[in-house]
């Protein structure tokens, strides 16, 4: 995070504001406190929650959902990405279906899947490798395009042999960009997990909130909120902290 | 700072560094029809010669200094240096420079500089050694560690010369390297580079739009015409060395850059 220590107070004064509104709203009973639970009853109860063994394992469950599902697509994209980007007649085909495929909205599918593979691990992994791909193809085929002829050429001129081009001019120059896909793709991929166990599964986080949500225990059901949120946001500072250092270059 | 100079000296082969042209053209076909980029280019560059190239858009000059490099192949003919015709690109004999954006954002000036020893293995103590006395050649001792971001136009063309320099290949190409500077830079940048050629005795053979430039660093220049490329003129640049800047008024100057632009007016 950038941004000089002025900056940085008026952001942490912001989601104290944010907070205290929270708070006060519920309290006051402005805001009938049945529907939003106060800040502090909500953070209590998600302490709570993260002592149960069965929000632990339901944590477990939607971890390994979501990291087999970027485990698979990540590699796979950026393969097909980098084959559509590198080939020019498989680009000019390829390119616009892609961006077709892309706009549609990737839930109406989870039927499919689900019809497919049945409820279970297989149908959350599919739907979450389904939902990430074609960013992580969209975003290397952007990639390799930011590879600048000129660089190929030098390296040519010093005699380069394919393995060393690609690791050091293609890799270098694409990293920034991809640190940026990994990061992006890792939102598609979560939204896309926690989408298939909302709406059908037997097991995971975002089970507990849709069943929390069902039953009314809001307390819960915000709490699950500020779990989910606080990993997504978690593992997205992580990538950005690792892409500022690999890209200070840039300017 | 003579090492890479020394290095030189002590290669055997007598011809190092001389450039032969023989009957070369280049024949680009489009789907419309064929265009011919070059025509019957012949030319000879004996070891140790600063010669410059000069043309309209579009004379092929580049293309033809791509060519020496190894980087592209021509449609007829030979190009041969050092003795041994050029097939493909051979850092041994043959540096390049580039026009500015050629050096990698991501690795410091050293780095960059050591690209093409990386490339061939060379242990990381000799490579920086190398490196090191390459940099202070081109006037750079001290900026090794900055990125390129951090370096001016001048300072980021001088890394991309010793880039060039850093294997010692007797011969030296040089595609527009200070197209992208500004005028005063473009000055400093081209006694600079006659320092560096006076005291490596490297060939070079330099690609430049400004007739200027062409008649101020040349021991020879080859004017060429656009479509078909063609050497229209080939001329002996006699003026003492060191060049100065005084130089740039006097009568020999003017009528031999009158004479680059007769020829250019008329193939443009």
């Amino acid at each position: 995070m950038q941004g000089s220590l002025a900056v940085n107070l008026a952001r942490i004064a912001i989601i104290l504001a944010v907070l205290a509104l929270w708070e006060v709203l519920s309290r006051t009973g402005i805001v009938n406190p049945r529907l939003l639970p106060s800040a502090s009853d909500t953070f209590a109860t998600l302490g709570d929650l993260l002592q149960r063994a069965a929000v632990q394992k339901d944590l477990m469950v939607t971890a390994t959902e979501v990291l087999t599902a970027f485990a698979l697509a990540v590699p796979f994209g950026a393969l097909i990405g980098f084959l559509v980007a590198e080939n020019r007649y498989f680009a000019d085909v390829a390119k616009p279906l892609l961006f077709f495929a892309f706009s549609i909205p990737k839930s109406i599918f989870l039927p499919m899947f689900i019809l497919v593979f049945g409820v279970g691990f297989a149908q959350k992994v599919g739907f979450g490798f389904f939902s990430t791909i074609f960013i992580v193809i969209m975003s290397t085929t952007t990639a390799v395009e930011s590879v600048k002829v000129e660089h190929l050429t030098v390296a040519r001129s010093y005699g380069a042999t394919r393995m060393q081009t690609a690791f050091r001019v293609y890799l270098p120059s694409m990293l920034p960009v991809l640190l940026e896909a990994l990061r992006i793709s890792m939102i598609f991929n979560l939204t896309g997990v926690i989408l298939a166990e909302m709406y059908a599964s037997r097991d995971g986080i975002g089970h507990q909130i849709a069943t929390w949500g069902e039953n009314f225990q809001m307390k819960q059901l915000l709490a699950g909120v500020v779990m989910v949120a606080a990993i997504a946001m978690t593992f997205n500072e992580l990538v950005r902290w690792v892409e500022t250092r690999c890209s200070h270059w840039r300017t | 700072m003579q090492p890479l100079a020394n290095v030189t000296q002590l290669k055997p082969a007598a011809r190092a560094g001389a450039i032969e042209v023989k009957n070369v053209g280049q024949v680009f076909k489009t789907r419309s029809q064929d265009v011919v980029a070059l025509e019957d280019v012949s030319l000879e560059v004996k070891p140790g010669r600063f010669v410059v190239l000069v043309g309209p858009s579009g004379c092929g000059k580049s293309t033809l200094l791509m060519m020496m490099a190894g980087l592209r192949q021509q449609t007829a003919g030979t190009i041969t240096i050092s003795g041994a015709p050029i097939l493909q690109p051979d850092p041994d004999r043959v540096g390049v420079v580039f026009q500015e954006a050629s050096l990698f954002p991501w690795l410091t000036a050293e780095d960059n500089v050591e690209f093409p020893l990386a490339l061939r293995g060379v242990p990381k103590a000799e490579r920086r050694a190398k490196a090191q006395d390459a940099l202070k050649l081109v006037g750079l001792d001290g900026f090794g560690r900055r990125h390129p971001h951090e370096l001016s136009g001048g300072m980021k063309q001088r890394v991309s010369i010793a880039r060039g320099l850093v294997q010692d290949p007797p011969v030296l190409l040089m595609d527009e390297p200070f197209a992208a500077l500004d005028e005063q830079t473009r000055m400093t940048m081209g006694d600079e580079l006659l320092r560096i050629w006076a005291a490596t005795g490297k060939t070079v053979v330099f690609v430049t739009h400004s007739l200027t430039e062409a008649v101020y660093l040349a021991d020879e220049v080859i004017v060429m015409s656009a479509r078909p490329g063609r050497i229209v003129d080939h001329l002996q640049v006699q003026l003492p060395r060191p060049r100065t800047y005084e130089m740039l008024s006097g009568d020999a100057f003017g009528s031999l850059r009158d004479r680059i632009w007769r020829h250019i007016r008329k193939s443009a």
